[in-house]
């Protein structure tokens, strides 16, 4: 059975996946740089993470090698630390001022 | 003219994004969407024509439907002016993208990205999202606040993802060629052997199942024999005789990545779990509520006598 599969994942296959997680990668560029909602940005920046699995899974799978998708495992606890860390701050900023513009932070870069 | 079709679609598709990013009438975004699906479309046409390669018609037709889908959500969830609802598209693009690792036979992967992504991490955003809407929502229920609606600088930001989407197609269309030609069978079959001789019990179990009779492992052989192939498939030689195994003890994927994840990265494995332990501290200590303890509460607790009595601050105020 893993023969059979082994020969269907050829250069096309792997030029489709690459092709896919550029364009979810660079539309979650586009969504981090003109959104304002600050939560919004972070799940924006979830869309990049994503679009990187996509492109370590279909690797791991042109190769036959599972690096890859150890490395997915990884993208998935960094994600999660990001996401706790990040919504924590999240959190504070928005007790302060009651808002999550990121423009209303502009202080913060100065 | 062939090496600029990549760059034309991700300029086509750029605008469209452009398109759906700004203010304007619905028509226009309309016509955006068609011209994004139309540049998706364009986009398989040109992999097709340059990368050599067969893909099997089932599979490229499940790939296409859960790419689209995995497109417009990511493309809807930048657009949305409702964050939560960003967040819900968000959800929808893991769920096709753990299809895609369904179709690159990941299932580990795709079932582990559907209960941490879409059940954990996810469900705290929406945490987050309702925890911070309540105030501004309470007064206009139907608007979304000013700076959800409207996109910032839309130009400038699709510019730079046109030079960014530009580059990385191209290379992962016309530049692939350069890549060497995919993994064979033999290879796969040798890693396939080599991990099997690892996993002692269902070594066993497939022996024995060929052949009931046998003693295993061998006696007096300090290691178990190795596994071999030809054109029938794989087979031990033992006691003199030719055992055929059946592929279907051939370990599976997830049995992969375990191995990969014990016996090649064991260090990432505890420094990952030592992230995310601290994670969990700093969110804790950051979210915290500060309590405040005036001086006297801070010294009873220690067990000395407050400072200021009652009639200290009676007298004071």
């Amino acid at each position: 059975m893993m023969l059979q599969l082994a020969s269907t994942f050829s250069q096309l296959s792997l030029s489709q996946y690459l092709v896919l997680s550029s364009l979810l990668f660079v539309i979650g560029l586009v969504g981090f740089l003109t959104r304002r909602n600050l939560i919004v940005m972070f799940l924006c920046t979830e869309l990049m993470f994503q679009a990187a699995a996509i492109a370590f899974v279909a690797f791991g799978r042109y190769w036959f090698d599972f690096s890859g998708q150890v490395f997915v495992i990884f993208i998935l606890t960094v994600a999660a630390a990001e996401a706790a860390l990040a919504l924590a701050l999240v959190v504070l900023l928005y007790r302060r001022r009651s808002t999550l513009n990121a423009d209303d932070w502009m202080e913060l870069c100065e | 003219m062939d090496g600029l079709d990549p760059y034309i679609a991700c300029l086509a598709g750029s605008f469209a994004l452009y398109l759906l990013l700004r203010r304007g009438p619905l028509v226009m975004k309309l016509v955006g969407a068609l011209l994004g699906l139309g540049t998706m479309g364009w986009l398989v046409v040109i992999c097709s024509e340059v990368v050599p390669g067969e893909v099997d018609p089932a599979r490229n037709v499940l790939f296409l439907v859960f790419a689209t889908i995995a497109i417009s959500a990511a493309v809807r969830m930048i657009t949305h002016s409702r964050p939560v609802y960003a967040a819900l598209y968000f959800v929808m693009v893991v769920m096709s993208s753990a299809g895609l690792f369904l179709l690159m036979e990941a299932e580990f992967m795709a079932f582990a990205l559907i209960i941490v992504y879409a059940g954990a991490i996810l469900i705290t955003y929406m945490f987050v999202l309702m925890l911070a809407q309540q105030a501004s929502e309470a007064e206009q229920i139907d608007e979304a606040p000013l700076y959800d609606r409207f996109a910032r600088e839309p130009g400038a930001a699709v510019i730079v993802g046109l030079i960014l989407a530009g580059t990385i197609v191209t290379a992962s269309t016309t530049g692939l060629g350069q890549l060497p030609p995919p993994v064979d069978a033999a290879t796969v079959n040798t890693a396939n052997g080599a991990l099997l001789e690892q996993l002692p019990n269902q070594y066993r179990d497939a022996v024995l199942a060929a052949d009931p009779d046998l003693v295993w492992p061998p006696e007096g052989a300090d290691s178990v024999p190795p596994i071999q192939w030809d054109a029938d498939g794989p087979y031990v030689h033992v006691e003199g005789r030719d055992v055929r195994i059946d592929e279907e003890f051939m370990p599976s994927n997830t049995q992969h990545v375990g191995w990969s994840l014990v016996a090649s990265f064991p260090a990432s494995l505890e420094v990952a779990g030592v992230i995310l332990l601290l994670a969990m501290f700093g969110a804790v200590v950051l979210a915290r509520r500060q309590a405040e303890h005036s001086e006297d509460e801070l010294r009873v607790d220690a067990g000395l006598k407050p400072v200021h009595t009652i009639e200290d601050e009676e007298g004071g105020a």
